[in-house]
């Protein structure tokens, strides 16, 4: 234990005040000693009256004393000191002002006159002397709020407000929310983020070049303040569901925000986000909207057996089931939606099963629904061949899009192929990696209503297979075409193999010029084996192509400045070009609409967008470059 | 009076009036096809076009962002305009009607 020297270490309970003027090196004591010397020498003029408990005395000698007290702060003290116990002395005066308001009104008036200068102020004396005995109240003691005079306790934590006393908690609350926002607006937002928004709204779909339409800025803004909006009043069913779409961006579809999208009148609820909505809220969306003949609802973790009974007790019209993640809902309930709303249905699409749904589901489905028009079963594990075996005796199937895990022979593809490919509209087969050329002939033969043809992720089908389906083909020319990374996958063989697999040089010459003339999407992603002739004589400027709005080009590392210059000036109504990883493309001028992704440069963004600039004027500049 | 005048009027349901350039109005293809005189509609006529459905708030910062729109075409990086969020839902739905 340390001995402390002076002896006398206990010490009783001090004033506030007065310890604040000890840290600072001022002695009240002193002071008063000094104050009462001096009133001695110049004698009367001064009255006495230096006794602290009657106020309307005190005011006199507290005069006085104020006189001394500034005459020793001036002395004594450097800059800082003088302010810091100015501040001191006008927190006191504050606090005091506050308590004895209802005493003293005359005082208060002249105190709040003379609140500017506290140099001249006489005030500021009685607080000084006054505050000797009742300083800023201890944690634990009653204290009024200077903002709305309640009474509460004083803690630690009490705030100070801007009059310098303490603040009770709400009101200590609000004021720290206000200064965190003052300081946020005072922050200086980089002009880097500014412009990464703007370019993510373009990418977004937003127009690229010059304002924002209207709608889109009030949408922003309403999503903006998805806490304040009481009822969305009768906005049309399309801008809700716009407004519904960019509240599930911003993940605030939640139990409050859900109802303004409910009206009894709507015959969809689309929900791209439902994962913080519970069981209420599923029965809040089929109570007030009982009518609902689309229901599209994404991410629904927490959609269980108690909300599907619901819905299927009270929703008779249900025509469009989207269910994405649905994994809460067993088996039996599977079987009986089929079974009770399986008549109507027209379209399902199903994703992200993993614990339940099996091909016996499938089954029923098939057997319970037979207006089934559009189906789509993506990434639910247990289903199998036989489901295949199943969905091909849907007698209405326009659209169908398939992604199973499982082992699916080419025989089941074909026979599904051979059933339903003459009514079929889409066909989409996503990572049938075994699936073989024999698939592709059975879609050349039986397919001739095929607008959207997608089959990607394959490293078995050969080029001359491709090339061959798009020959002498009856199927008229495709509006959508995917087929990403079908190429062979051998780290040993990075050229590939000597017969060409996958979308080739072949197959992709076939493909635009059967479907040239229509095709509004193309993605030929990851097929690396199409040579740069192949693009040079596809795009070659003269060549047109009016219908073709998006292009993607990733990772085929055989295209360069070229053939992008090309697309330029073959497709007149080009939006968007896609091309991450095509590292032979330098220097590209993009001319005005078209949004370029994914080439790296090191200066510029990853989206370079062209403004103002015609596609001639573009291309005139990038060869000027490039020379 | 031309045939065609450059300035329009457009009067929103509690009467106030905004006359704004021709070419500004006619961002919003609602209020171009109104003011086609090949198509015979009484706005047509009289270059002015009555919005019952649109308070005149609502009606001015429609006006305003007709010519913010035209100021700002084909430019980069623009900032958005500046409305008060109570008009927000209203400004929507005569920013739908109005199609712009």
């Amino acid at each position: 234990m340390s001995a402390r020297r002076g002896g006398n270490t206990i010490r009783g309970p001090q004033s506030a005040l007065t310890d604040f003027l000890a840290a600072n090196n001022i002695s009240a004591r002193q002071i008063r000693d000094d104050y009462t010397r001096r009133r001695q020498l110049p004698g009367e003029g001064e009255d006495a009256g230096e006794g602290p408990s009657n106020q309307a005395v005190e005011q006199d000698g507290d005069e006085a004393l104020a006189v001394a007290a500034q005459a020793e702060e001036d002395e004594k003290k450097t800059n800082k000191r003088k302010r810091s116990e100015k501040d001191a002395i006008e927190n006191i005066k504050k606090a005091k002002s506050a308590k004895t308001g209802k005493g003293n009104a005359k005082k208060a008036a002249k105190k709040k006159a003379k609140k500017e200068d506290p140099d001249l102020d006489d005030s500021d004396d009685e607080d000084f002397e006054v505050n000797y005995k009742k300083a800023k109240p201890a944690p634990g003691q009653f204290e009024h709020c200077d903002i709305c005079s309640k009474r509460f306790t004083v803690t630690p934590y009490s705030k100070e407000g801007p009059d310098g006393g303490l603040l009770c908690t709400p009101c200590g609350k609000d004021l720290m929310k206000d200064l965190k926002k003052e300081e946020k607006a005072l922050q200086p937002k980089t002009i880097g983020r500014k412009r990464r928004k703007v370019e993510s709204e373009r990418l977004d779909g937003v127009a690229t070049g010059g304002a924002k339409t209207l709608v889109q800025m009030c949408l922003q803004r309403v999503a903006q303040h998805h806490d304040d909006v009481e009822e969305l009043g009768d906005l049309p069913p399309k801008l809700l569901e716009r407004l519904s779409e960019i509240f599930s961006k911003k993940r605030v579809m939640k139990s409050k925000t859900l109802p303004l999208f409910l009206r009894p009148d709507l015959d969809s609820v689309v929900v791209h986000d439902a994962a913080y909505l519970e069981e209420d809220d599923y029965h809040q969306i089929f109570a007030v909207v009982p009518n609902i003949k689309k229901l599209v609802l994404s991410n629904t973790c927490q959609l269980k057996d108690k909300s599907m009974d619901y819905m299927l007790d009270r929703c008779h019209n249900l025509r469009h089931i989207s269910l994405y993640a649905a994994n809460l809902v067993s088996e039996e309930m599977w079987h009986r939606l089929f079974q009770k709303a399986g008549s109507k249905l027209e379209v399902i699409k199903l994703k992200w099963l993993d614990a339940a749904f099996e091909d016996e589901a499938v089954r029923d489905m098939v057997q319970c629904c037979p207006n089934l028009e559009r189906l789509k079963l993506k990434l639910c594990r247990r289903l199998g061949q036989d489901s295949v075996d199943y969905i091909a005796q849907l007698p209405a199937l326009k659209h169908l899009s398939l992604q199973i895990s499982q082992q699916v022979s080419n025989d089941t593809l074909i026979n599904l192929i051979e059933q339903r490919g003459s009514n079929l509209e889409t066909l989409s087969l996503e990572k049938f990696m075994d699936a073989d050329d024999a698939v592709l002939e059975a879609i050349h033969d039986t397919c001739t209503h095929l607008t959207k043809l997608r089959l990607s992720e394959n490293d078995t089908i050969t080029d001359s297979a491709f090339a061959a389906l798009f020959t002498a083909w009856p199927n008229p020319p495709l509006t959508f075409a995917d087929f990403n990374s079908t190429r062979d996958v051998d780290n040993n063989n990075p050229t590939g193999p000597e017969e060409a697999i996958g979308l080739g040089t072949a197959g992709f010459a076939a493909l635009m010029a059967h479907s040239g003339a229509s095709l509004k999407h193309l993605d030929i992603a990851s097929c690396r084996f199409i040579a740069l002739s192949a693009f040079l004589d596809v795009f070659n400027g003269a060549q047109s192509y009016p219908a073709l709005e998006y292009i993607n080009l990733s990772f085929c590392n055989q295209v360069d400045t070229s053939v992008v210059a090309g697309i330029f000036t073959s497709c007149p109504g080009l939006k968007r070009v896609v091309a991450f990883g095509c590292f032979d493309v330098r220097d590209v001028v993009v001319p005005g609409g078209i949004a370029l992704i994914g080439i790296p440069t090191a200066q510029d963004a990853i989206e370079q967008f062209g403004v103002g600039i015609g596609v001639e004027e573009a291309i005139g500049r990038m060869v000027e470059v490039g020379a | 009076m031309a045939a065609s005048p450059d300035y329009v009027t457009l009067v929103s349901s509690d009467d106030f009036t905004f006359v704004v350039q021709r070419s500004s109005a006619c961002i919003s293809p609602a209020v171009k096809r109104m003011l086609d005189p090949l198509n015979g509609f009484l706005e047509a006529k009289t270059n002015t076009v009555r919005f019952d459905n649109i308070s005149g708030m609502v009606l001015e910062k429609v006006c305003e962002y007709f010519y913010y729109n035209e100021k700002n075409e084909g430019a980069r990086d623009v900032t958005d305009i500046d409305f008060p969020t109570e008009l927000c839902l209203e400004l929507l739905m005569a920013a739908d009607y109005l199609d712009v």
